[in-house]
């Protein structure tokens, strides 16, 4: 498993991960998947080989690589980059409506 | 979620939920913290929903995005759970339920009445469901925010934005300078920068150990391999270096034993100098190695970089000529400078003590100017511990009427829980006064302090060569450490600088603090220089050569020892000596210890002189410590003091009924010291073994028991768990509180032997207790430790002498005026320097009777008006050995021991003179033995020939044996191994001599007239006079006199009456006690024989001693007498002796 890097797109965040698609990573527990497609890496903070750690995802709009940080990305059944998210806001429920408008004023 | 009792059923979602093969399995601590959010969870779900219900704003609108628009906090989470065996292990569970409801209903009817509200439906093990899922997601949520916490900060630091700059330069230069200040982040990321560039193996050496561990550490953290083994450290004892490890932090020392072995670091492909600007000696001369080796061709490839402050950068720019340098700016906060010189009245003369007022001022100024709600410590910086101890005392009684303080000195004698708590918080409204030396200058940091007060001064360690003596002294210290001072206050936020001297002082400091390599012995650098193959040290590049005058002295040292020949070569001892990691003297007693199989004692002895005294600092002021220390004490000495002591700790380690944390405590010992001790021993006893000095005993002989393979087992399984609980449990920073007018930390119970109850110090010790049991064997340690309780004054004594063996030429002479009363200070003088007292720590300025000597009053001298204890006559005169002199208020002997006068002087001394009548011995030049037996005296001479004779010659083998193990080494073995024998039994006599004799040292105007002169009493030389063996005699071209030995030389000594009538030209009938051989003799002749005849060859001293043994006399049996024809002499001669006599006349 040679690590790859991860790059966000909007923040700039690298990272080497281990693996990209649904289930975490291949040592992980088997009863685990994601609901998305993401980069997870082996959980660096943690001394179990099977913890892992999502570090982020394609937005399921523009495609683009994001990270997980809330000022960069959010996940409501599906990933959006902040941008699209706010180019979309009328789409979301009211309290993801609010959260989008918080974070892209932290941002 | 409702009231629903979910702890009820705990046991049964153990069962679906926290099985082995999930996420989070039952009994660890992510399985507790799981409860703990449980519970938080719940309650926020409670007042999510009852808001919830008052804007429920459900629109059923649908959205484009194909998301649902009927909100629910479900959604975002990105994780979920497999359900499938989940469901199964619900139904099976619920199956198993029924039935069992059905079977308690017979029984009972009561039981389970109307509690179908508390079953588990599978709507709750879905909501359960959930709530894990919550859970995860947090805890994904939590780690993201730490990757992205560390990641920000690295781009944060100032060298970030030099990094490409900087892997620029290392790809394309052999050698690249990093200059940056405090807090540019030039240690932990240069490192990370190599790896990420391509470079495979990165050695980054660091000054101090603790350095080493805490930034493997950090950077492990940071490259995200903190359960990796990718960055590792190596310190003396210890590491964590795996095959897989690409960054090493390690420190000087180790580096240059590494270049010992492969002297062109074949391992890396980088190295990395840090904190190159403090100067040590060891990384001066890593330094100049390392530059050798880079502009050698040999590795092209090798990398080298060095890490400094900014400080003289033109220095090592210099020195590394071409090499380019990045210059990185510090992150430090502004820090306002305020000078406040002491006024003249209150200002320290050379005698008197330090006036505290001034600083206690300080915290007056502080506490006026600053509201104490803003928080700020003070870390004030003075020349040492007497000067602390005064400042302590006053500004306590400041900090108790204001309460506004707490008082805490940090000094390196401090036991390391009281040096601990100045990381701990003062409470609300009370700021820390740190006092400290220069230890708070780099080695120790500590966070929060705002205020920094400097007097200006440091006491530094310097060296005497003249003396081989320590001093410390006081000093200004120079510009480069006062900002240095001035930079602790500026870590954390904006500071200021209290300067408790003139802006004209400032301006007068020297630009930097001397090097080490200017002040401290040479020894072993040169010796290391030596063994390494530098053969011309004089001529080596050092980036600043230490003083010619030192480089010789050190020389001297080692050709007195042996280390090195006339032609500054370095011998086969010296090559010995050069693979310990100890002083030379210390590094000797190991080698010779060897000679005799009594190297285990030694081991012990060598190892607790080479670490700090365990001694805490109130050892000595505490009665009842000192009381309960006094059984372990030998009135031989420090040195046999301190390894009972060692012996006793190991009884105590091995008692698994009792503590020895405590036995130590108890006693005032710090334990630490005794686990440094164990592994020093350790290491002595693997590097004696590497060079075939120490039979390696095969431990496979005796198989391990299985039960003791299990413990062992058992033990280092435990040992990693605790290492990993320590790693977490990184000792938290406990409030301060104060009690009985002192501060201590709060719930802290030091006095009642409970520092057990601490976690932190707990997981501390239990850790060192395993790694101790561990590392070494505790039924060996134990076995030897035993042994020594039975050791009999014979066996005290040999050991005694070993020690000496190394120590020697370290003797003092006791001065006639002691009063030997533990009330005054005893007096000695060592050869060159006059006047130094016992160290009032030592044994013997507490017992000082043991040194009394004891003797008859000589009649014939009372006469010429000498008085005192000069003219006793006894057998038991003694002298002091010592580890080392120091000077602080006075110079000190440190860590003395008695060693008899006579055997000590005549097996060790360099020269020995004598004079016509072998009556008088001057050993050294320095001091004389009167002896009153002519026929005594000459014996006494040949048995020491003999004796030295044997020791140099089982030394030579042994050295020769461990270079080579084929069977010629074997022969060599079993050759010395005869030879060993053979000197042990003469060297029990000979310790055993009640001699007896006068013992008096010289004046040095006496030491002038010494000696006859050249040309006189040299006019014998009659080579192989009368054709039986006897040593080559040369005429002495200095004192006058014959050459007998190296060390010997007969009749140069000026007589001081004309009473000798037995001079050297008048041949008298003597039979040698060993061959027999009857034959008038002068007494040079004979002494020249009795070299060579006994203990000149093993073969030889075998027969004897076989002989020897069957009559102690030694009287052989199996001589007859023999008439040869060529010499026409009668003889007594075995039958070899005949053979080798008439192959004399051969030759």
């Amino acid at each position: 498993m040679d690590p790859k890097k991860f790059k966000c797109s909007s923040c700039g965040l690298t990272a080497d991960y281990n693996h990209f698609g649904q289930t975490p990573l291949k040592t992980a527990k088997k009863n685990i998947v994601l609901l998305e497609k993401a980069y997870t890496m082996r959980n660096p903070f943690k001394s179990n080989d099977g913890e892992f750690l999502v570090v982020g995802a394609h937005c399921s709009i523009c495609g683009d690589v994001v990270c997980v940080d809330p000022d960069c990305s959010l996940f409501y059944s599906k990933r959006f980059c902040l941008n699209c998210a706010s180019n979309n806001i009328n789409e979301f429920p009211l309290p993801i409506q609010k959260e989008i408008l918080h974070n892209c004023k932290s941002r | 979620m409702d009231s629903f009792n979910w702890e009820r059923h705990r046991t049964t979602l153990n069962k679906i939920f926290f099985r082995d093969k999930d996420f989070i399995k039952e009994g660890t601590k992510e399985y507790d913290d799981f409860w703990l959010f449980f519970k938080k969870f719940q309650v926020y779900e409670a007042r999510r929903k009852s808001k919830e219900s008052h804007s429920a704003s459900s629109s059923n609108l649908s959205s484009s995005l194909d998301i649902p628009m009927q909100y629910h906090p479900r959604y975002r989470i990105n994780i979920s759970i497999v359900t499938k065996d989940i469901d199964e292990k619900v139904h099976s569970h619920r199956h198993h339920k029924e039935k069992k409801k059905r079977k308690r209903k017979h029984q009972s009817y009561d039981d389970d009445f109307g509690c179908e509200d508390d079953e588990l439906s599978s709507e709750r093990i879905s909501q359960f469901r959930s709530v894990i899922l919550h859970y995860l997601d947090f805890c994904q949520k939590q780690d993201f925010v730490k990757l992205k916490k560390l990641k920000t900060e690295q781009a944060n630091l100032p060298i970030a934005h030099y990094k490409d700059e900087i892997v620029k330069a290392i790809k394309e230069n052999k050698v690249a300078i990093v200059a940056g200040d405090t807090g540019c982040g030039k240690s932990t990321q240069v490192p990370q920068y190599l790896i990420e560039a391509g470079f495979t193996h990165v050695a980054c050496t660091q000054p101090r150990r603790i350095a080493a561990i805490s930034l493997s550490k950090r950077v492990a953290y940071e490259t995200l391999n903190q359960y990796g083994s990718e960055v590792a450290y190596q310190i003396r004892f210890e590491g964590t270096k795996t095959k897989a490890t690409r960054i090493l932090f390690l420190t000087e020392g180790l580096l240059l034993r590494q270049i010992q072995q492969d002297h062109t670091l074949k391992q890396y492909n980088v190295i990395i100098l840090d904190e190159v600007h403090e100067r040590h000696l060891q990384s001066d001369f890593l330094l100049g190695l390392l530059k050798i080796l880079s502009s050698s061709s040999h590795r092209d490839d090798l990398r080298l970089v060095l890490m400094s402050a900014t400080i003289n950068l033109e220095l090592f720019s210099e020195y590394f000529q071409g090499s380019p340098v990045i210059q990185v700016p510090g992150r430090l906060y502004p820090i306002q400078v305020q000078y406040l010189p002491i006024p003249v009245e209150e200002q320290t003369g050379k005698t008197s003590r330090l006036d505290p007022r001034p600083y206690v001022r300080i915290l007056q100024r502080i506490d006026k100017k600053y509201p104490s709600s803003e928080r700020g410590d003070l870390l004030v910086f003075l020349p040492g511990m007497q000067e602390i101890t005064t400042v302590e005392g006053a500004s306590q009684a400041y900090a108790e009427e204001t309460g506004r303080w707490i008082i805490l000195p940090l000094h390196s004698t401090l036991s390391i829980e009281e040096q601990d708590k100045v990381f701990d918080m003062a409470p609300e409204g009370v700021r820390k006064c740190i006092l400290s030396t220069n230890i708070a200058e780099t080695s120790v940091t500590v966070d929060g302090v705002r205020f920094v007060a400097d007097s200006g001064r440091v006491k530094e360690m310097s060296y005497d060569a003249q003396y081989k003596m320590k001093k410390l002294q006081e000093f200004w210290i120079s510009r480069a450490s006062s900002e240095q001072r001035k930079g602790r206050a500026g870590r954390t936020g904006p500071g200021v600088c209290y300067r408790l001297y003139s802006e004209d002082d400032y301006d007068a400091l020297a630009d930097y603090s001397t090097p080490e390599i200017q002040r401290v012995p040479l020894d072993s650098l040169i010796l290391q220089m030596k063994s390494m193959g530098i053969s011309d040290v004089r001529s080596f590049s050092f980036i600043e050569p230490p003083p010619e005058g030192a480089m010789n002295d050190a020389l001297r040292v080692l050709t007195e020892h042996g280390a090195i020949d006339s032609d500054e070569n370095i011998t086969a001892l010296g090559e010995m000596l050069a693979q310990l990691p100890v002083d030379v003297a210390i590094g000797k007693m190991l080698i010779m210890g060897s000679l005799f199989d009594f190297i285990e004692p030694v081991m012990s002895v060598a190892s607790v002189l080479s670490v700090q005294s365990p001694y805490t600092r109130s050892a000595y002021n505490n009665p009842e410590a000192c009381t309960r220390r006094r059984p372990i004490e030998s009135d031989h000495g420090d040195p046999i003091t301190l390894l009972n002591l060692f012996d006793e700790w190991i009884q105590m380690k091995s008692d698994s009924r009792s503590s020895s944390r405590k036995w130590c405590k108890r006693r005032c010992l710090e334990e630490q010291r005794f686990y440094e001790m164990a592994n020093v021993k350790r290491q002595f006893q693997d590097l004696l073994k590497d060079n075939a000095l120490l039979a390696a005993i095969d431990d496979k002989d005796i198989p391990e028991t299985s039960y003791k393979r299990r413990q062992r087992h058992a033990d280092k399984k435990r040992l990693r768990e605790l290492k990993n609980e320590e790693r977490f449990q990184s000792r938290k920073r406990k409030v301060l509180k104060r009690t009985d007018g002192k501060y201590e930390i709060d719930n802290s119970d030091d006095d009642n032997d409970n520092a057990d109850d601490h976690p932190s110090t707990s997981i501390t010790s239990n850790v060192k207790d395993l790694e101790f049991k561990i590392r070494h064997d505790l039924d060996k340690l134990y076995k030897a430790s035993s042994v020594r309780r039975n050791f009999t004054l014979r066996d005290i004594i040999m050991l005694k002498i070993i020690l000496v063996s190394g120590l020697y030429p370290q003797l003092a002479f006791p001065d006639d005026c002691n009063n030997y009363s533990p009330d005054s200070d005893q007096i000695f003088h060592t050869k060159n320097k006059l006047f130094v007292v016992l160290h009032p720590n030592g044994y013997f300025s507490h017992h000082p009777q043991e040194l009394e000597p004891t003797g008859r009053e000589d009649n014939s001298l009372k006469k010429e008006g000498q008085s005192g204890h000069r003219g006793l006559l006894g057998h038991r005169h003694q002298l002091l050995t010592y580890v080392s002199l120091l000077e602080t208020t006075k110079p000190y002997l440190v860590n003395t021991m008695r060693v008899p006068a006579l055997q000590t002087l005549l097996l060790f001394a360099q020269s020995l003179d004598t004079n016509a009548d072998c009556r008088r011995i001057v050993a050294d030049g320095w001091i004389e033995i009167n002896l009153v037996d002519p026929n005594a005296a000459q014996s006494i001479i040949a048995s020491m020939l003999q004796l030295r004779n044997a020791w140099d010659q089982l030394l030579k083998l042994r050295l020769e044996a461990t270079k080579n193990e084929s069977h010629e080494g074997f022969t060599l073995v079993r050759k010395s191994k005869k030879l060993q024998h053979f000197l042990s039994k003469k060297l029990a006599e000979f310790l055993d001599s009640r001699l007896e004799y006068r013992l008096r040292r010289f004046t040095t105007l006496e030491r002038q007239k010494l000696y006859v002169g050249p040309g006189v009493n040299d006019d014998d030389v009659v080579e192989g006079g009368f054709g039986i063996s006897m040593t080559k005699a040369a005429p002495d071209a200095v004192k006058g006199g014959m050459k007998l030995a190296d060390y010997l030389t007969y009749n140069c000594l000026q007589e001081l009456e004309e009473s000798s009538l037995s001079g050297d030209y008048l041949r008298q009938f003597w039979t040698c006690p060993v061959c027999q051989i009857k034959m008038p003799m002068t007494v040079g002749e004979r002494l020249r024989h009795q070299a060579a005849c006994g203990g000149s060859n093993a073969e030889e001293t075998n027969q004897e001693t076989a002989a020897d043994s069957k009559t102690s006399t030694s009287i052989p049996q199996l001589q007859r007498s023999y008439h040869c024809d060529v010499c026409d002499e009668d003889f007594m001669f075995s039958a070899v002796e005949i053979l080798k006599h008439k192959r004399t006349h051969k030759a």
